[in-house]
């Protein structure tokens, strides 16, 4: 049996790289451009939360994903897990 | 900040990310002890920061991973729900553990992550690689939820990714293949640490300035490294991160007998 699933693969692996290069992008921009300005500061900060966003937001992809090839077992198993990390930002947000 | 210490902690985030990612290794593990020993970090605010670099890691080398096909999505995301959970309990109680508390466990992991390395050099020396994967029905998800709960416990309390725990429980008792293996375990250590690293973040325990750097080199060092990884023997990569890891270690210990991280 193979467990490669092209469609799911293909969809992350663009969701991390989105994630990967936006934030490497900001927070490079934001380093060189603080030294000159200080709302480099805030570049530099925004990269740093897209880069937090991004496990968040292939967790949604994922799921949006097994939605769409009906595979609600793992559709389910996404979720839960968005649960938790949402539980987490909200405690955090408290903390 | 100087420019000279933001270009230091580009370079150590870059050979921390890269020897990561040739040596299917968490880079987190010499970054968080240099950042306490040598930036003067308080643990908690070095483990805040090293998850970011871990999220880095995991994103940047995973991307990778998944679109070769070698990362198993569903198991990754099955475990994630034990990994999450661990780490979001143990990101909830690290602020109440005392600082030299954690600073012992680090060493504790440092050694074995150090030990689980060689053995891994030692296996590779003569282990051909698997060009193909082999078919595969991941077995035993009791024992594999409950390796990637304590896996994700390690991960909210120290900042690491927790690899050398789940690892060896994927390849031995959930009979997963050990190229999928590392890969679903890099997969998952981003979302891991992304749970933990809400909590680290709204404490104020991660330090923008020091992060924002690092993680520029992680970056930098872990997309290189994963790119070239397929052509490179991780043997003498292993063998320098268990040196550096047995450093850290001994200035770790150093630094408690001397009365350190208060």
């Amino acid at each position: 049996m193979s467990r490669r699933d092209v469609a799911v693969d293909r969809v992350l692996s663009r969701t991390l790289k989105l994630g990967a290069y936006t934030a490497f992008a900001l927070i490079l921009a934001g380093l060189i451009l603080q030294h000159f300005a200080a709302w480099g500061g805030k570049i530099t900060a925004a990269g740093l939360l897209v880069l937090l966003a991004t496990p968040a937001l292939r967790i949604v992809v994922a799921c949006i994903q097994f939605l769409r090839e009906r595979d609600f077992k793992y559709a389910l198993v996404s979720f839960g897990v968005l649960a938790i990390v949402v539980l987490a930002y909200v405690l955090g947000l408290q903390a | 900040m100087t420019i000279a210490a933001m270009l230091l902690l580009v370079a150590i985030g870059f050979l921390a990310g890269g020897f990561g990612a040739l040596a299917g290794v968490g880079g987190g593990i010499i970054v968080t002890p240099l950042l306490a020993i040598y930036f003067g970090l308080p643990m908690h605010q070095a483990i805040g920061v090293t998850l970011l670099c871990v999220i880095a890691t995991s994103t940047a080398t995973s991307s990778q991973y998944v679109e070769r096909h070698v990362t198993d999505v569903r198991l990754g995301m099955t475990l994630e729900l034990a990994t999450t959970v661990g780490a979001l309990i143990a990101a909830l109680v690290a602020h109440r553990v005392n600082r030299r508390t954690l600073a012992v466990l680090f060493v504790c992991f440092l050694l074995y992550s150090a030990g689980s390395m060689v053995k891994k050099a030692w296996d590779s020396r003569s282990a051909k690689r698997e060009e193909v994967i082999p078919d595969y029905t991941p077995e035993n998800y009791p024992v594999g939820l409950a390796a990637a709960l304590l896996a994700g416990g390690f991960s909210g309390l120290l900042g690491i990714g927790g690899g050398p725990i789940k690892m060896p429980v994927m390849l031995l008792f959930m009979k997963v293949p050990l190229r999928v293996a590392a890969a679903t375990s890099n997969f998952m250590i981003g979302v891991t640490a992304g749970t933990s690293a809400y909590i680290y973040w709204g404490r104020g325990d991660v330090r923008v300035d020091i992060a924002a750097p690092l993680v520029a080199g992680v970056f930098a060092g872990s997309l290189l490294g994963a790119r070239i990884s397929p052509k490179v023997r991780p043997v003498y990569i292993l063998m320098l991160l268990v040196t550096i890891a047995g450093w850290l270690a001994i200035q770790m210990i150093y630094k408690l007998f001397t009365g350190g991280f208060q």
